[in-house]
C-alpha cells in the first residue's frame, strides 16, 4: 500500500479532478467480494473524494443519475447479474449512454460483456467482447482448484493463471502514456476474464505475458500461449458515456502502474464530461446534516474493537479454511484487509475528532456495528478451530463486515470532501 | 507516534479504573529503557506502582531483542527488583503500541488489562481468580479470540501473596526471582495480556534495519543450554534432558534457540500435534533444572516438578533450590514436594561466579565476572537485549549502542548507560 502511494505514477492526476470534482459509485452490493475497497484507496490518492458506496438497491432505484462514475470490482458475476436482473442492466445502460462512466474489473467486467448472455446475464450493449477463458471440458487444474472454475451454461469458465501478468500496448492505446513507458505494465488476474474486444479501435491493452508473481492452474507455457495477445482492457465510448473492462485489477493498490491506467481512463472521461458542460445533478451531503457533537468516545470505541476484531481475524488466518459463497472461495485474509481499511483511516478521524466535532451517532452505530463484527469473528474462530462448519458465520461476518466497512468508507470520503470544501484552493495531500 | 514508542508512557490507575497515556519528555534526561523505568518509579513511588516496560529495541530485528521487564519494590528485600519479560512477552507489549505501562493503586477487585494496537482496556478477571497460570492464560486467549497474545499473569501464589510467588509469562514462569507477582497480587492485578499488530518506526529505517539484519546474520549460536552450562564449567544439562528433549526454541529475534521444550506425558520423538491436551513443559529457564539435576533428581519428576511451580505462579529457581537434594518421583510425590515448598532460599545458581544479583535478580547466568555481569544486564535492560545472549554471543555492545541513533536519534554508549544508573 505505502509503495503504491508513494509512486509517482499518479503524480499529476489529482489536479485533473478537482475543477467540478466527479462523484463516483463504488457497487458494494450482491456479489461483489473485497476488491472493491481498493477503489477508496485509488480513489483517495486521486484527491476523488465525493465518493458513495453502493449496492444493487440504488441502482435499481435509479439514483445512478447522481453520479458520474460507477465502478464494479471483483467477485460473484452470477450473484451480482442475479441481484441487478434485467432492470439493472438497462439502468447501467442509460446511466453509461447519458454520460456516465462504467468501469468494471473481473466479476464487473465478466458482467457486461456483450459475449456473456446465458443465465442469470443479461445482455448488455456496451462494448462488443466476448470471453475467451471458457470451454466444455478444461484439464484438471495444477494449483488452485477452488479457484479455478465456475460453471456457465453447459461449460465452465477457467482460470489458466492466476496473479501478476503482464500487460502492454493494445491496438488503440490513445491517450494511454502509462501504457507505452517502462515496458510492460504489471497487474493481478485473479479470475477476470481474457477478452475478445471486436472493435480494433476498443482494444486498449493485451496481455503480453506473465511474471513468476503468478500461479499456473494450466501448465505455464500453455496459460500464456492462451493469453499472448488477447486483450485484457477494452474501452467503448457508447452514447455520450464510457464503459472501460479490464481482466486484471487495475486498481489494485500494490500495482500503481496498472493505477494510472485507470487514472487516464477517468481523467479522458472526465475531460469529455466538462467539455460538454455535463455533470451529474448535485446531491445533499447527509453527513454536514447529522447531529454534531464530540465524538472522542465513540471514535476510541470504534478503534477498541476494530483492533480486537483484527487480532482475531489475524489467529483466523494460521487456520488451513476457506468458505464457498456463490461461486467466491473466501479465504481468512479477506475479513482482515475489509478491517485494515477502516483502522488505516481511523488516525483521520481521531484527528478530526481531535479538532472539532462529528456526527456521533453514525459513529456510534458504526462502533456497535465492529463489536458486533468482533462477536461474530470469534465465534467463527471458536467453530473453525474445532473443525466445525463454520460457513453461517463466515457469511454473517463478511456480511456485516461490507456493510460497515461501505458505512465507514462513506463517512470518511463525506468528512474529506468536507475539509477540502473550505481548503480547495490549498490541496496539497 | 515516536519512533520506538520513545518516551510514550501510559499510566493506568488501579484504584480509580482509568488509564492516561502521557508523555514522558524526562526520558532524554535518563535515558530509555529500564533507566526510564526506574524514573518512572521514582515519579510514581508515591502510588506503589509497577512499571512494565520494554527497552529501545525491543520488538526490532536487532538480534535478541526480546527483552522487556517489570519494575517494582520486591516485598522480599523491601528493594527495587526487576523481573524480566522475555520470550515474545516483552516484543508484544512493546508491538501493542505502549513502551513504558506504570501500573498504580490497588484495585477494588480483581482485572486484567488488554494492551493491544494502542488501546489499553482494564478488563474484570473476576472470573480469572484463583486460576493458575496455565488456565489464566487459555482463558485470555480464548476471551480474546487469539493464540498469539501474550499473557503475564500470576497463579495462586501470587494472589496470596506468597514470597514465592513468580509473574508468569504464559505458561513458562519467568525470571522473576523476587516476588513481584505478590505486587500484582496485592493490585489485584491478575495479568497483562498484550498483541499488536503494528510496526515500529524508526528515525532512520533504512540503515537502522540493514545494520540490525547485519548484526544478526553475524551471530552464531548452538541451540538448548550447552553454551550456558558449558559458560559456566558445569554438567551437560542437555544431555540429563534428552531423552525428554522435544525441540528448542528460541526468544523472539534470538539467534539462539536456549529454551527446551521436553515431553513426559507421550513419546517426545512425537512432532505432530497429538490428542494428548498437556503434553509437556518449556524448560525457559537453565537455572531451576540445573538445581534439580545437580540436587539428584531425574528429569521428568524434575521437569513435572517444574510444570507444577510453572502452574502456580512459584519462583522455579527458589523453588528448585529449594526441593535440591531431595528427590522424589512418581506424579503425586512430585506434586506433594512442590506444595510443601516453604521459600526458605535465597535466588541464585548452583554453579558459576558469585554475582552481584541486586536489582536484576538471578536470571542470568553468573558466567562472567561481576563487572562484565552487570555491564550486560544494564545495556540489556536499557536497549531491550536479553544479557544472557550479550554475554554469550560476545557481540559488539559499542555497535549496539551505534544503532541507537538511527533507531530514534539517540547517541549512547556501554558507559553513559552504565552512568543511568549510579
Amino acid at each position: 500500500m505505502r509503495r503504491a502511494a508513494a509512486d509517482p505514477a499518479l503524480d499529476g492526476f489529482r489536479e485533473r479532478f478537482l475543477g467540478g470534482a466527479p462523484r463516483v459509485a463504488v457497487y458494494c452490493g450482491e456479489g461483489a467480494s473485497h476488491s472493491w475497497i481498493w477503489f477508496a484507496d485509488l480513489l483517495e490518492r486521486l484527491g476523488i473524494y465525493d465518493v458513495e458506496f453502493v449496492t444493487e438497491a440504488a441502482v435499481l432505484d435509479g439514483e445512478l443519475a447522481r453520479f458520474d462514475f460507477l465502478l464494479v470490482g471483483g467477485g460473484d458475476t452470477y450473484a451480482m447479474a442475479e441481484a441487478l436482473g434485467g432492470a439493472g442492466a438497462r439502468e447501467i445502460e442509460s446511466f453509461v449512454r447519458s454520460g456516465g462512466f462504467y468501469h468494471g474489473s473481473c466479476a464487473g467486467a465478466y458482467l457486461v460483456l456483450s459475449g456473456v448472455d446465458l443465465e442469470p446475464f443479461t445482455p448488455f450493449d456496451l462494448i462488443d467482447a466476448g470471453m475467451l477463458n471458457v470451454m466444455p471440458d478444461p484439464p484438471p487444474a495444477l494449483c488452485l482448484e477452488h479457484k479455478y472454475l465456475a460453471p456457465y451454461g453447459s461449460e465452465w469458465v477457467f482460470h489458466p493463471v492466476y496473479g501478476e501478468v503482464e500487460l502492454v500496448e493494445g491496438d488503440a492505446p490513445a491517450g494511454f502514456i502509462s501504457l507505452n513507458g517502462a515496458g510492460p505494465v504489471g497487474a493481478p488476474l485473479f479470475g477476470g476474464p481474457v477478452l475478445e474486444v471486436a472493435d480494433p479501435a476498443c482494444r486498449i491493452a493485451d496481455y503480453g505475458g506473465t511474471t513468476d508473481r503468478a500461479a499456473f492452474p494450466w501448465p505455464r507455457e500453455k496459460a500464456e500461449r492462451l493469453i499472448h495477445g488477447r486483450q485484457a482492457v477494452g474501452r467503448n465510448e457508447p452514447g455520450e458515456g464510457t464503459v472501460l473492462v479490464s481482466g486484471p485489477h487495475l486498481e489494485h493498490p500494490l500495482f500503481p502502474r496498472a493505477n494510472a491506467i485507470m487514472a487516464e481512463a477517468f481523467a479522458g472521461h472526465w475531460r469529455r464530461t466538462l467539455e460538454a458542460g455535463r455533470q451529474a445533478s448535485a446531491h445533499v451531503q447527509g453527513a454536514s446534516l447529522e447531529l454534531r457533537g464530540d465524538a472522542a468516545g465513540a471514535v476510541l470505541e470504534i478503534k477498541r474493537q476494530v483492533s480486537n476484531a483484527r487480532i482475531v481475524g489475524f489467529g483466523l488466518e494460521k487456520l488451513p479454511v476457506t468458505w464457498r459463497i456463490g461461486v467466491k472461495v473466501w479465504e481468512p485474509e479477506k475479513i482482515r484487509m475489509f478491517l485494515d481499511y477502516t483502522w488505516n483511516r481511523l488516525p483521520y478521524i481521531e484527528r478530526r475528532s481531535a479538532e472539532g466535532t462529528l456526527p456521533v451517532q453514525r459513529l456510534d452505530e458504526l462502533a456497535a456495528g465492529y463489536s458486533e463484527v468482533t462477536g461474530l469473528a470469534k465465534r467463527l474462530k471458536l467453530k473453525a478451530e474445532s473443525g466445525q462448519d463454520s460457513q453461517a458465520e463466515a457469511l454473517s461476518l463478511l456480511t456485516r463486515l461490507k456493510e460497515l466497512t461501505a458505512s465507514f468508507l462513506s463517512l470518511y470520503f463525506r468528512l474529506r470532501l468536507e475539509e477540502r470544501g473550505s481548503d480547495r484552493n490549498t490541496l496539497t495531500d | 507516534m515516536d519512533s520506538m514508542y520513545y518516551g510514550d508512557v501510559l499510566v493506568v490507575d488501579l484504584e480509580a479504573g482509568t488509564t492516561e497515556q502521557v508523555d514522558f519528555v524526562e526520558v532524554d534526561e535518563v535515558g530509555p529503557g529500564l533507566a526510564a523505568g526506574l524514573a518512572l518509579f521514582e515519579k510514581y513511588r508515591d502510588s506503589d506502582p509497577l512499571v512494565f516496560g520494554s527497552g529501545l529495541f525491543t520488538g526490532t530485528p536487532v538480534p535478541a531483542a526480546c527483552l522487556g521487564f517489570v519494575l517494582g519494590k520486591s516485598p522480599l528485600s523491601g528493594e527495587l527488583a526487576v523481573s524480566p519479560l522475555s520470550m515474545f512477552a516483552g516484543a508484544e507489549m512493546k508491538l501493542s503500541g505502549f513502551a513504558m505501562v506504570v501500573v498504580k493503586g490497588n484495585s477494588s477487585k480483581p482485572v486484567y488489562l488488554w494492551l493491544h494496537d494502542g488501546v489499553p482496556d482494564i478488563e474484570d478477571a473476576s472470573g480469572l481468580a484463583g486460576m493458575d497460570t496455565w488456565e489464566t492464560t487459555d482463558a485470555i486467549r480464548r476471551e480474546m479470540g487469539e493464540s498469539m497474545i501474550q499473557v503475564i499473569s500470576i497463579g495462586p501464589a501470587g494472589e496470596a501473596g506468597s514470597k514465592l510467588a513468580s509473574i508468569s509469562i504464559n505458561y513458562w514462569g519467568s525470571g522473576d526471582t523476587d516476588a513481584l507477582a505478590a505486587v500484582m497480587g496485592e493490585k489485584k492485578l491478575k495479568a497483562v495480556a498484550v498483541r499488536g499488530l503494528g510496526m515500529l518506526d524508526a528515525d532512520e529505517p533504512a540503515e537502522f534495519y540493514q545494520k540490525a539484519f547485519e548484526l544478526f546474520g553475524g551471530v552464531k549460536m548452538a541451540k538448548g543450554f550447552g553454551p550456558v552450562t558449558e559458560a559456566l564449567g558445569g554438567p551437560d544439562l542437555d544431555k540429563w534432558l534428552e531423552p525428554l528433549m522435544h525441540r528448542t526454541r528460541a526468544c523472539f529475534a534470538c539467534p539462539g534457540a536456549c529454551s527446551t521444550f521436553v515431553k513426559y506425558n507421550e513419546d517426545p520423538s512425537v512432532m505432530e500435534s497429538s490428542d494428548v491436551e498437556e503434553p509437556g513443559m518449556l524448560v525457559a529457564g537453565a537455572a531451576a533444572a540445573l538445581w534439580l539435576m545437580e540436587g539428584g533428581w531425574e528429569a521428568e519428576p524434575a521437569c513435572r516438578a517444574m510444570e507444577y511451580m510453572a502452574r502456580d505462579g512459584i519462583d522455579m529457581i527458589r523453588g528448585a533450590r529449594e526441593l535440591s537434594g531431595k528427590p522424589v518421583s512418581g506424579t503425586a510425590e512430585v506434586e506433594a514436594a512442590v506444595k510443601g515448598l516453604e521459600g526458605s532460599e535465597e535466588a541464585g545458581w548452583p554453579l558459576g561466579e558469585e554475582s552481584p544479583y541486586g536489582l536484576f535478580g538471578a536470571w542470568v547466568p553468573p558466567i562472567a565476572a561481576a563487572d562484565a555481569w552487570l555491564e550486560a544486564n544494564r545495556v540489556g535492560y536499557v536497549l531491550g537485549i536479553c544479557a544472557t545472549f550479550l554475554l554469550l554471543s560476545g557481540v559488539d555492545m559499542n555497535a549496539l549502542c551505534e544503532l541507537c541513533g538511527p533507531a530514534a536519534g539517540i547517541e549512547t554508549s556501554p558507559d553513559e548507560i552504565a552512568a543511568m544508573f549510579e
